[in-house]
């Protein structure tokens, strides 16, 4: 019985969100990563914020980077839809074009960062968090008053 | 003698033509605790439904077995039956009249109808009487919303009025009582249902209250102008079903509908009275007794019901450090933290910790382990007890009868305790005992009133020897007793010669010792004591000052039995509690702690039973709940103690002593180990025993959140005016 | 042709550092006020501020305020007190100087200028007693 579990686990396809494969996937990856290296010039520009274009390129990479250990392609397809980018596969290979497709399928992020539908704020908290993090040790809860 | 009105020993005896006599009471009370000679059970039809019950089961009773609730308002539980509201018409077939259901006591093959036209009709038309002489002033009623009248009327009553006097010339109205700071009344809202009446004679003892006038004039009250002050009014206001009787501290302030419920555990005596804490948004507005038959049934002590306006005043709410100018100055936490550790750190292990009144379990067991870690040994309770090795044994310090096992009893001999005062609710068994049992009970110390007759054998503490050689005539009572107990007041045992007194009992006890029974009790009167034994706290500061601490913790150490001048001249005191009191003033610094309707915590009552509070409110400021002050200390002395959670800490008191994990069970000291290995080094010495409770002035202030409350203040200037108008009339008759 | 040129504004700009005092005052004028313009003073209230007139500028422009001078940079319209306050609004255009009938009384406050930003600025606080009352240990 429980053979057959994972017999069936091994061979279950598991249903994709977008890409197929893990080539498709880094080229989802890449194509957000150049939507935004395009965007940041207007970004900084419409939102008047304190940074330069370097600055924020380089927080852009940071982002990429950050998520660069991911590895299942359905969570990569998420961060791309969703929040941010990957860098993964960015460098494995530079040989596909951008598919404009792919651009298009949105990422929440850059598109409301692009539209003007966030705020000079929401942009910075890219460097700073508004809000102090949470305490985690006895002591700095107590001190606080948290539970 | 009669001791149980009559109507009492009716209910519990089922049969009216039955003799009555005390003989007979007793037998009953027989008959009830051995249900093997039980008679044969009849069967009655209530709405067709078959049910068999005992014969002298009432109506009322045997529509309760399947769960059909009968309309009533004179009627209670704990209560004589009166059968004067009339609210329990139930038609019975064959009979002419529909019966009062309370009252009478069914017949074989009775067929009972709750919901016929007749019924129904019987129902509405004395809800249309009482509400005919009932003002309709439910909006600005304190009752509204929990009021039996309000909810029977919508129930039961009928759905249109024939009342048409629209001037109201016709409504009775009767003149308000003044009787009490505690109880407000209105009494044109009364309906006369007796319950008042009935409750302060019957568990109270004290017959102030009475009904005068018949028919349409009735008037319940006091005959002559006088306060109804004992220490279970409030339980009045409970019982009355309509605004008549409202509690007068709480009036105005809320309906029921706002209020946030918690159910708790009261610890302003060592009974652990279960309560219900009403709160609204983040205050403490009023308590009320949550039904537990075997701790308070559903009674409540005043001071547990009305000094809850004491936690609204005179509370720490922020981290104080003593100035060099001898100033105490609000710090942050860090700082004051910070100088605790130095002191700790400086202290070189001559630490000592002192847990009062209030403490909980989790904060003593914090407080034991941070000293222990830091390497001192010296834990006391601030409530003395014997010296010597008496509380290794648990049943040496426990009321091992239990609570409600004490209403059980038929002779006991109380042993300088007044339970009237150092526990009310103690008092409501014994004196229940006294009135259903024949319990017989002698006092050694100050003659008190107990609310009900009783031997004073004197306050000579020789007379203990006496009783417990057998040559007191007093000791064949208790030996000739089914269920004797021997009540011991917790401050007797603080004297010089209290491990001989104790030897001396507990050595007697093993002689009056039945298969399931332990007569021997200590009556506590703080709420920590118990917990503080089991977990390995010693009892006395004498033991903790021969040792010269460095650095002494005063966990809600707030009975002024410690003074600065006690203490070394460089001891640091560190006081942890939830009110600025007698603790918080001799302190170096003090740490701003939770009060009891703040903090989940574990108290163990007198007889043993772990309970805990749970939070109804947040602590206020920057007060934190007492382990956690002790468990952030820790870590900034380094020796962080290892629970981060009340479940972690829970964890540790379970290996410690699992029974105070087991919350809400009774867990008696078993009888093997009862055996009293102690020796009386010392003999019995002699001189009179004295209670501190004597008087009812002395209950309303023993602690500091009762010390704190302004109602508690109020009802002992209410005591001494009545005093005075006592002995000015007392004057003015002589002359 | 003159006027076409602008010359006669020339003139005008000549005039306004005339009566300005000199390049130097002209200067520090037109930095202190943002505008260099030539008026008639109508009168001076009792904190010194200046009112001028001049109606060659347009309807709206014509009347105007030099502050007194000690304020220097951290003037403020809510310093033009509630007598001149009227003219300088079009509301009258009697100058209160001018103004016989102006209610003169004993208990009349003197005017304040608005002090949000300032450390007499109005803070709310709370008239309820607080829930909790706290301990204090130095009452005796």
């Amino acid at each position: 019985m429980a053979g057959r579990e994972v017999v069936k686990r091994a061979v279950q396809q598991v249903r994709p969100i977008l890409s197929v494969n893990r080539e498709e996937a880094r080229k989802r990856a890449l194509n957000l990563y150049k939507a935004w290296y395009r965007q940041i010039p207007y970004i900084v520009m419409d939102y008047d914020i304190p940074m330069s274009v370097e600055q924020c390129r380089a927080k852009l990479r940071e982002q990429f980077i950050k998520n660069r250990s991911v590895t299942d392609i359905r969570v990569i397809d998420m961060l791309v839809i969703k929040v941010c980018p990957i860098l993964p596969l960015l460098f494995i290979k530079e040989t596909q074009l951008m598919n404009i497709q792919l651009l298009l399928q949105g990422q929440m992020e850059l598109k409301e960062s692009v539209e003007i539908w966030k705020q000079k704020g929401h942009i910075m908290r890219y460097w700073k968090e508004s809000q102090d993090p949470k305490p985690t040790d006895f002591l700095s809860k107590f001190i606080q008053g948290i539970n | 003698m009669i001791r149980a009105p009559l109507v009492k020993a009716l209910g519990a005896l089922g049969s009216p033509t039955h003799q009555i006599a005390s003989r007979a009471v007793r037998t009953s009370a027989v008959v009830a605790q051995t249900p093997a000679k039980a008679p044969e059970k009849i069967e009655v039809f209530v709405d067709d439904i078959p049910v068999k019950v005992l014969p002298g089961t009432t109506v009322l009773q045997a529509a309760a077995e399947i769960g059909v609730e009968i309309p009533r308002f004179c009627y209670h539980e704990r209560l004589a039956i009166a059968g004067n509201c009339r609210m329990c018409l139930v038609e019975v077939e064959k009979s002419p009249k529909p019966v009062a259901a309370c009252a009478m006591p069914v017949m074989k093959g009775w067929r009972i109808k709750t919901n016929s036209d007749l019924t129904r009709k019987a129902r509405e038309g004395v809800m249309e009487f009482l509400l005919m002489n009932h003002p309709l002033d439910c909006p600005i009623c304190d009752q509204g919303g929990e009021c039996d009248l309000q909810d029977q009327a919508m129930a039961f009553g009928s759905d249109r009025s024939r009342f048409t006097d629209i001037n109201y010339t016709g409504k009775r109205a009767v003149e308000d009582k003044d009787i009490g700071p505690l109880v407000k009344t209105v009494m044109t809202r009364c309906i006369h249902c007796t319950r008042c009446v009935r409750f302060a004679s019957e568990v109270a003892g004290v017959d102030d209250l009475g009904t005068t006038g018949r028919g349409n004039d009735m008037q319940i009250g006091t005959y002559v102008e006088k306060l109804f002050l004992t220490e279970l009014s409030g339980n009045v206001i409970d019982l009355c079903p309509v605004g008549a009787l409202t509690n007068k501290p709480y009036s105005f302030v809320a309906r029921p509908w706002e209020i946030r419920k918690v159910s708790s555990i009261d610890v302003l005596d060592a009974v652990g009275s279960n309560i219900v804490v009403s709160t609204r948004t983040n205050e403490v507005l009023r308590i009320l007794p949550r039904e537990n038959d075997d701790v308070n049934e559903e009674w409540l002590a005043d001071k547990s019901r009305f000094a809850c306006d004491g936690l609204k005043r005179q509370r720490l709410v922020a981290p104080m450090v003593r100035m060099p100018n001898g100033e105490l100055q609000a710090v942050e936490w860090e700082g004051a933290l910070i100088a605790v550790a130095k002191a700790l750190k400086n202290a070189g292990g001559q630490i000592a910790g002192v847990a009062g009144q209030l403490a909980d379990v989790e904060a003593m067991v914090a407080l034991k382990d941070l000293v222990n870690r830091l390497g001192g040994e010296n834990l006391v309770t601030e409530q003395d007890f014997i010296k010597g090795s008496g509380i290794d044994v648990r049943s040496s310090y426990l009321l091992n009868s239990s609570i409600a096992g004490l209403a059980t009893t038929d002779a006991v001999l109380l042993v300088g305790t007044n339970p009237r005062y150092e526990a009310p609710l103690v008092n409501t068994r014994l004196r229940k005992a006294f009135m259903h049992n024949e319990m017989q009970l002698a006092s050694i110390g100050p003659n008190i009133d107990l609310s009900y007759e009783h031997k004073n054998l004197g306050a000579d503490a020789s007379l203990i020897k006496d009783v417990c050689s057998g040559s007191h005539e007093f000791s064949k009572v208790l030996e000739g007793a089914k269920k004797p107990a021997i009540i011991i007041g917790a401050d007797l045992l603080a004297r010089p010669d209290g491990a001989a007194i104790h030897a001396t009992i507990s050595e007697y006890c093993q002689k009056l010792k039945k298969a399931d029974w332990n007569p021997f009790n200590v009556l506590h009167n703080s709420a920590s004591q118990v917990g503080a034994f089991d977990v390995g706290y010693q009892p006395g500061l004498q033991r903790m000052l021969q040792n010269q601490p460095k650095v002494l913790f005063l966990l809600n150490a707030d009975s002024g039995k410690l003074t600065r001048d006690q203490l070394p001249k460089d001891c640091f005191v560190v006081y942890i509690g939830s009110h600025g009191d007698n603790g918080a003033s001799i302190a170096d610094a003090v740490l701003p702690g939770a009060a009891y309707t703040e903090k989940q915590g574990i108290y163990v009552n007198t007889e043993g039973r772990a309970q805990q509070t749970l939070p109804g409110v947040s602590p206020p400021g920057m007060a934190r709940e007492d382990w956690k002050i002790l468990r952030a200390l820790s870590e900034i002395v380094g020796k962080p103690l290892a629970y981060d959670t009340l479940d972690e800490l829970r964890s540790r008191l379970d290996d410690i002593a699992p029974h105070l994990t087991r919350l809400g069970e009774l867990v008696p000291a078993s009888n093997s180990e009862a055996s009293p290995q102690t020796t009386p080094n010392k003999s019995i010495s002699g001189g009179a025993i004295d209670v501190k409770l004597k008087e009812l002035r002395d209950y309303f202030m023993t602690d500091a959140i009762s010390r704190a409350s302004p109602t508690m203040a109020k009802c002992i200037s209410a005591v001494n005016k009545q005093q005075r108008q006592n002995e000015e009339a007392k004057q003015s008759a002589a002359i | 042709m003159a006027k076409f040129l602008g010359i006669n504004r020339l003139g005008r700009l000549f005039q306004a550092i005339r009566e300005a005092g000199g390049l130097k005052q002209a200067y520090l004028k037109l930095y202190r006020n943002d505008d260099l313009k030539t008026g008639k003073l109508i009168g001076i209230d009792k904190y010194g501020n200046k009112y001028y007139e001049n109606p060659y500028y347009f309807y709206g422009r014509n009347r105007w305020v030099e502050f007194t001078p000690h304020v220097n940079m951290d003037y403020d319209a809510s310093q033009i007190p509630a007598e001149w306050y009227g003219w300088m609004h079009y509301k009258t255009d009697l100058p209160p100087i001018r103004d016989g009938c102006r209610p003169k009384h004993k208990w009349i406050a003197d005017h304040s200028e608005n002090l949000s930003g300032t450390k007499e600025a109005y803070a709310p606080y709370t008239t309820t007693t607080p829930k909790i009352e706290a301990w204090n240990p130095n009452k005796k």
